[in-house]
């Protein structure tokens, strides 16, 4: 049985109207036959040109006409399955469910101080650990941390990616920076597992190398890819949130082209993690209502061109503390996304913007995700929900519910019991200790890092052929100069200490 | 003359409070043609961007206001700084800068709002692009003999390139003689420090600011 994740029960929330969204299509048409796109790859160029788009070689512009992007809006499946080596963890995207998953931080804060730090790897295990028990986790992002301490930094994702493979059955994606997809995607086919290509635009209107490449490695390895769009409304998009959405979708439409040019039917997925920029320090304005707005809007777009779109920006805020501006900042948008059309929401375990996470915020994240997981499945009507029949029987005062079938039926359906809050009466609250949410996700924390394990673990044979290709890649990373002799006199040292030396 | 030198003055310090780079250019040529000195008409600008500095400060202008302005100055600047050059004048800069965003790395809005306030400031901006390697930011501090290198990279897979900056700038002996900022989404004063670069502000204000320390300007 697959992850699907939580059955939207009614038609999503539509903050615009039907003549709008198709204002919008064509006014993306406009852009991607007017502006274009720059493309930063000699043989998508190519490919490009042999679809039938206008290409200058020299500008490396690349002029969509209309009727191929709508032809390869229409070959995209608008729900598949993405293979996990435990097919109880194949995850399906379509666009009348609702998965969950978490949402980077690329370091482990404190719950005293607030102050962030590198992990550790056993750190980075345990928080993938977590993912991997969470029952509202649907799939995982590239990284819950980045990398841990004493690992150069073009390893770090790599080394993050091995974790993720060996410690969840959960399917996962990787990064196009510098080949780091390459090795990652042997990895995973070497364990037999699929993985997400990630292909990220870059705005305004640019597709660079690496992330362009990453769509030729999704054909070669047919694997699914999920395109994300990161501008920041105000600087590199437009600030008005359906201009964002226009400029936005010009740039990620590129790459759905070259897919189904390279690989017609390919999956795909679209992810928006565009943010309105804060105006005071440049910085993008995590956690504003202008997110929620937007995520709303473009859902509503790309349920009409039926292909699955991801909730990022609701996954982040600028909090830098686990408590209340945390958390209204990542469950508004959170739930705007889920009831307008996402297919996926992104929220566990991120504290402060790609900053900091923690897993006792995946923990609490949990209860979040299956509440709006909840609430997106709405109510059955039907005799026994009615319960006319019930209250006619029960009658007036001294008449009750409480012991009646009906109820013991009902209640679990009609309501999530958080598993990470403080659901206890005054006198229970002041007699226990005063625990409050962070309290409990530690308790669970606990629990779950002492009886979760993964299922089935990796081979011996796959442990080392994960370790072997991971080898491979330190060697040519050493070779090309993206890791130091400094770097990797320390990275060699911490090999050694984790007796992976090879 | 003395009105209309006034009134082309005036001209110049509304097309930067109105954000109109187009009034400003206008108004440079005006200033060029009737033999107004350059760099009274520059300074009338920067008096304005400075207003407009501490008006961001207490909260009263945000940044599209702040680059907007600065736009608009840079509509003037390269005709009066043409002016400045015929007539053997030059300006004082606060200092000679390079900037770009690092190899591997084409992001430049953060690298574009800092060297856009940086201009505004008054420093003298020659600004590299994006994916610029390591040698070309040693061949351009060496050949505009520059006061400061500010370094952009958003991503955690190429800051490692602000490192390898460094590394030529000392191989080519100039790393003494200039400051070295970096900056970018998942950059750290930690980094920084770790890397031997001289500073490090997660805001183009505050990187604007860091320059004039660094240069105790």
């Amino acid at each position: 049985m697959a992850l699907r994740g939580f059955l939207r029960r009614f038609k999503p929330f539509e903050i615009i109207s039907e003549n709008q969204v198709e204002q919008i299509h064509e006014s993306t048409l406009d852009v991607l036959a007017e502006a274009g796109v720059k493309v930063h790859h000699e043989e998508a160029l190519k490919v490009y040109k042999k679809g039938g788009c206008t290409v200058d070689f020299d500008s490396k512009l690349v002029r969509f006409p209309p009727a191929l992007v709508e032809e390869c809006l229409r070959k995209c499946p608008s729900s598949f399955r993405v293979k996990s080596r435990n097919p109880e963890h194949d995850l399906v995207l379509g666009l009348d469910h609702v998965v969950f998953f978490n949402f980077p931080g690329r370091d482990i804060v404190d719950l005293t101080t607030w102050e962030s730090r590198p992990p550790s790897r056993q750190e980075h295990i345990d928080l993938v650990t977590v993912l991997d028990a969470l029952p509202s986790v649907h799939f995982l992002n590239n990284y819950p941390y980045f990398g841990y301490r004493g690992i150069p930094e073009n390893m770090k994702e790599m080394e993050g990616a091995a974790i993720r493979l060996a410690h969840s059955t959960k399917v996962t994606m990787e990064i196009a920076n510098n080949d780091i997809d390459r090795f990652t995607f042997r990895m995973a086919k070497a364990i037999g597992t699929e993985i997400f290509a990630n292909p990220n635009a870059s705005s305004p209107l640019t597709c660079y190398t690496d992330q362009t490449n990453a769509c030729f490695l999704a054909a070669e390895y047919d694997l699914p890819s999920m395109i994300w769009d990161g501008a920041t409304a105000g600087s590199t998009a437009p600030a008005s949130t359906l201009g964002a959405i226009i400029s936005g979708n010009a740039e990620v439409i590129p790459y759905i082209v070259l897919l189904q040019l390279l690989k017609p039917g390919a999956r795909v997925a679209v992810a928006n993690l565009v943010l309105p920029q804060n105006m005071k320090t440049g910085a993008p304005a995590f956690g504003d209502i202008g997110v929620s707005l937007h995520l709303a809007a473009y859902n509503q777009v790309w349920r009409r061109y039926g292909i699955p779109m991801v909730a990022s920006a609701s996954g982040v805020s600028n909090s830098k503390i686990i408590g209340f501006q945390l958390a209204y900042e990542k469950t508004i948008p959170s739930l705007v996304a889920a009831i307008s059309g996402s297919s996926a929401v992104q929220i566990h375990s991120s504290v402060y913007g790609e900053i900091s996470s923690h897993p006792v915020q995946a923990i609490l994240d949990d209860d979040i995700a299956h509440m709006i997981g909840r609430f997106v499945e709405g109510m059955e009507m039907n005799d026994d929900s009615l319960a006319v029949d019930l209250i006619n029987r029960v009658g007036p005062i001294p008449g009750h519910f409480l012991g009646d079938a009906h109820t013991r039926r009902w209640w679990k359906r009609e309501q999530y019991v958080t598993r990470s809050a403080d659901r206890l009466t005054y006198p229970e609250w002041k007699n226990g200790g005063k625990m409050n949410e962070i309290d409990y996700a530690k308790q669970r924390l606990e629990e779950i890092l002492s009886t979760h394990k993964v299922a089935p673990p990796l081979t011996a044979g796959e442990q080392g052929e994960i370790e072997r290709i991971l080898q491979e890649a330190r060697e040519y990373y050493k070779k090309t100069g993206l890791i130091s002799s400094s770097e990797w006199r320390d990275y060699m040292k911490t090999l050694k200490d984790e007796d992976r030396m090879i | 003359m003395a009105e209309e030198k006034k009134d082309i003055l005036d001209n110049l310090k509304k097309a930067v409070f109105e954000y109109d780079r187009q009034l400003a250019a206008r108004s440079a040529v005006e200033a060029v043609e009737k033999g107004i000195d350059p760099i009274e008409a520059m300074n009338v600008m920067t008096a304005a961007i400075r207003e407009i500095g501490q008006a961001f400060g207490k909260g009263e202008l945000w940044l599209p206001e702040l680059v907007g302005a600065s736009d608009a100055m840079q509509g003037a600047t390269p005709i009066l700084e043409e002016e400045m050059e015929r007539k053997g004048r030059h300006r004082e800069s606060l200092g000679m800068v390079v900037a770009g965003t690092v190899f591997g790395d084409i992001h430049s809005i953060g690298k574009t709002m800092v060297t856009t306030l940086l201009t505004a400031a008054g420093f003298h901006i020659e600004d590299l692009g994006i994916n610029v390697k390591a040698e070309e930011f040693s061949a351009a501090v060496k050949k505009h003999d520059a006061d400061l290198l500010v370094m952009s990279a958003l991503m955690t897979t190429t800051m490692t390139e602000q490192e390898k900056v460094i590394e030529a700038l000392n191989k080519e002996g100039t790393r003494e003689k200039v400051k070295v900022m970096v900056g970018g989404a998942a950059v750290t004063d930690e980094f920084a420090e770790s890397i031997g670069a001289d500073g490090y502000d997660p805001t183009a204000p505050g990187a604007a600011e860091l320059a004039r320390r660094l240069l105790a300007v």
